[in-house]
């Protein structure tokens, strides 16, 4: 029983941790929750909001676990995007959903490489950008 | 545009690390069950050592969590704007859950 004195303690430690996130986390959720509620027009009562911060605490902590379980499947030590698209396979929007995201993901950073990568061809870029300056 | 309501990669890997980590623990206390003496180092043996995310699939995962909330608040939503209601409450909520929960 003394061994486990030790233990305890850790986990005593580990409560905490998950508290002060559990809670970082309800305070995003309610706020995402609340900006969506108002893009229909309506309100949310808090405790729902609250109620679905919970719920989606817990699917965080059901997704870390897929997603430790794909990557050992497949066996990697790292959490991959595969992994995340794979995570959301029972509901073909959301896979395509997310697909897409990381094709964005994807091309933003290929882009910002080849800004590093040839500084001097910044003007042949120009017409590719988004962001557009006036020539006035 | 208020595209910025997101959740944070930081606090999500947060979480991650501290699921992953409990179950290191307990994978090792299993396997510290079964055989004491042919674990030669616990921590370094290769199934013990903690998973890392890729800064895109942290990326991913707040979008996918993101994308949840939305979805449980815009069908909520649906509900009671059906009711005429101007408040999304438990009941609406209720409704939506299962097929919710089915859907992640």
């Amino acid at each position: 029983m003394e061994a486990d004195g030790a233990g305890s303690d850790v986990e005593r430690e580990d409560e905490s941790v998950i508290e002060l996130l559990r809670d970082r986390f309800r305070l995003l959720t309610i706020s995402i929750a609340e900006a969506q509620a108002k893009r229909n027009d309506l309100e949310i009562s808090l405790p729902i909001a609250a109620c679905i911060a919970d719920l989606a605490f817990k699917y965080t902590e059901q997704l870390a676990k897929d997603l430790e379980l794909f990557a050992q499947h497949a066996s990697r030590k790292s959490i991959n995007m595969e992994d995340v698209i794979l995570s959301a396979h029972r509901n073909e929007h959301l896979a395509t959903s997310l697909r897409s995201f990381c094709t964005d993901l994807k091309s933003k950073e290929a882009q910002s490489e080849r800004k590093r990568k040839k500084p001097s061809r910044k003007e042949d870029k120009a017409t590719t950008s988004v962001v557009h300056i006036p020539d006035n | 545009m208020e595209d910025a309501n997101t959740f944070d990669p930081d606090l999500v890997h947060a979480i991650f690390k501290l699921v992953w980590n409990r179950r290191a623990l307990e994978r090792e206390r299993n396997e510290g069950a079964d055989g004491l003496d042919i674990q030669v180092g616990a921590g370094a043996s290769k199934k013990n050592r903690p998973t890392y995310a890729n800064a895109n699939a942290l990326k991913l995962s707040c979008e996918l969590l993101r994308i949840f909330v939305t979805e449980a608040v815009q069908r909520a939503a649906t509900i009671a704007e059906a009711e005429g209601v101007s408040k999304i409450e438990a009941t609406h909520l209720e409704r939506i859950l299962p097929q919710l929960l089915l859907d992640f």
